[in-house]
């Protein structure tokens, strides 16, 4: 065994660069030592929380929205906009909680986002397209980066989760179908197919036979009279925007719980 | 005058690990050199698996009571349980076995490098939650929208809920008794996030069974956004426990890395 005595090195309290007394439970003796080590802390977090979140995001999307979000002929105008960000609120309100509250830093929806993206798109390629053989562009993800960034500027801007609610949840809820138009745009040209009206979107739907597919299953455009018309997808993005209001402040008091540290002296 | 180093020498203790201690002159070191090689060890392993299931599923995979899915998955499926239960009913009574008797006996050196031997393991688990949470998870979704209904067991399901999930879970429960071994701060009490992180994987096995269960009973579909899938979501509220995890390790850290000190741990 190393037997360390303490004769055997020169005190650090004599570097003429610092003073006063080290403390007996700091494992550091010089303001490089601490630099390195906050350094360490930082390079070893930054993956682990990026990893973590972005996997459990994929995982939790998939069992919440799932099909909405998988094929292109489920993103419609009535569910896919409603769904989708009030689920997705969930992830940047409970981690972007924890980063603003404990750091200050007002990067967790966008960082949330983008690792979540980046997890659909791996999910996509590896698992519908090169496992199950589906078209790459018809499962291919939508986009929700620019909402996070959107949900951490008004954080960034107002400094209170209240405002940041009210108005950066509302935009996350009411922009997903215009952020994402550029992605859909040409799934909804409608095609004259042996005499039905349809989209391009339902007939590539209807070439990929899935067990999705029954219209009993496929739950889209569900209405009755069709009278709002061309109003529908508006309408349902300002509804989805309050949706979300009341989601993120749910989900930032439950990540407030979660993020704070706490022990316990029992298991029962 | 006692300074840092005086007091981690007077402190170690025949009982420490020799290893450990050869180096305690010196600040700890992330093993950067171990995570890389780990990371690839699991790296490889997932891309050997994945490259079986995309090679096997499809060909021998459809049917549980055919004689090449015995051959080809049942007989992976009783290899890795009986891997997994091997591993782990050797290192958790090895953990428990070698522990820390005495908080007080680990220099802050020490303890600050374990944080850092933590960090690097828990980039490990990270990556691996990353790539089964995403690829092993939605290659079921994939899966279950191009084949009929179950029979008792399936590819992707021997993938996720007989090799990903125990595997998290058996990594995270190594990793709660270790931490709670290890760690001065978390010895003598639970860290009740990070219990529920180690939870969250156990915890969806009751919705497990009662999806499958359904799924036998009256959903015969494969709809992922639907109420027997909701439950998996409690995985989520485990994960979404490892803020307050970082929030007590950084506390901690906070300390062992201050140049003025601070006497004795926050054990309230």
């Amino acid at each position: 065994m190393a037997i360390v005595t303490p004769e055997s090195n020169e005190s650090p309290d004599k570097d003429p660069k610092y003073s006063g007394e080290r403390s007996a439970k700091s494992a550091i003796t010089t303001r490089e030592e601490q630099i390195e080590a906050f350094r360490n802390i930082d390079l070893v977090s930054i993956p682990i929380i990026i990893l973590l979140f972005g996997g459990i995001t994929v995982f939790l999307s998939a069992v919440t929205v799932g099909d909405w979000d998988y094929w292109m002929d489920w993103r419609d105008r009535r569910w896919w906009p409603l769904v989708t960000p009030a689920v997705y609120i969930i992830f940047p309100a409970v981690i972007g909680t924890f980063t603003w509250k404990k750091f200050r830093l007002p990067i967790g929806a966008t960082a949330t986002m983008f690792a979540f993206v980046i997890g659909l798109w791996q999910s996509r390629y590896f698992n519908f397209h090169s496992f199950a053989g589906f078209p790459l562009n018809f499962v291919a993800p939508s986009t929700f980066i620019v909402l996070g960034i959107i949900l951490d500027a008004t954080l960034l801007w107002t400094k209170s989760f209240f405002a940041t609610g009210f108005i950066g949840a509302f935009f996350f809820g009411a922009l997903p179908y215009a952020v994402n138009w550029p992605v859909f745009a040409l799934w909804h040209v409608p095609v004259s197919y042996d005499g039905n009206l349809l989209t391009v979107a339902d007939l590539a739907g209807y070439q990929y036979i899935r067990t999705a597919i029954p219209e009993y299953v496929r739950i889209i455009e569900e209405s009755t009279l069709r009278t709002f018309g061309e109003a529908v997808t508006p309408l349902t993005a300002f509804f989805a925007g309050f949706v979300c209001v009341l989601n993120y402040y749910l989900w930032v008091v439950i990540g407030s719980y979660l993020s704070e540290s706490r022990w316990t002296h029992k298991v029962w | 005058m006692a300074t840092t180093l005086d007091n981690q020498r007077t402190l170690l203790r025949d009982d420490i690990q020799v290893k450990e201690v050869e180096d305690l002159d010196k600040p700890p070191k992330v093993p950067w050199l171990m995570a890389i090689v780990g990371v690839s060890a699991g790296v490889a392993i997932f891309i050997a698996y994945r490259l079986y299931m995309n090679h096997y599923s499809f060909t021998v995979g459809l049917d549980y009571f055919s004689q090449e899915f015995q051959v080809y998955w049942m007989r992976v499926f009783w290899g890795q349980l009986a891997i997994m239960g091997v591993i782990f009913a050797v290192a958790a009574p090895w953990l428990w076995m070698t522990r820390e008797k005495d908080p007080a006996a680990v220099p802050p050196r020490l303890e600050l490098r374990r944080y850092y031997s933590m960090f690097a393991i828990l980039a490990l688990a990270a990556f691996a939650a990353f790539v089964a949470l995403g690829l092993f998870g939605e290659a079921d979704a994939a899966w279950h929208q191009v084949t009929i209904r179950d029979t008792d067991f399936t590819p992707t399901h021997i993938g996720l809920f007989y090799f990903a999930m125990p595997l998290m879970f058996g990594a995270l429960l190594l990793a709660f008794i270790w931490i709670h071994t290890r760690l001065p701060d978390f010895m003598n009490r639970i860290s009740i996030p990070f219990a529920l992180l180690a939870a969250g994987p156990f915890l969806i096995f009751p919705n497990l069974g009662f999806n499958e269960w359904g799924h036998t009973f009256f959903y015969a579909e494969e709809l992922f956004g639907s109420p027997v899938h909701y439950g998996f979501f409690v995985l989520g509220f485990g994960f979404f426990a490892f803020g307050g995890f970082l929030v007590q390790c950084y506390n901690r850290i906070a300390k062992l890395t201050d140049l003025d000190g601070d006497e004795e741990p926050d054990h309230a």
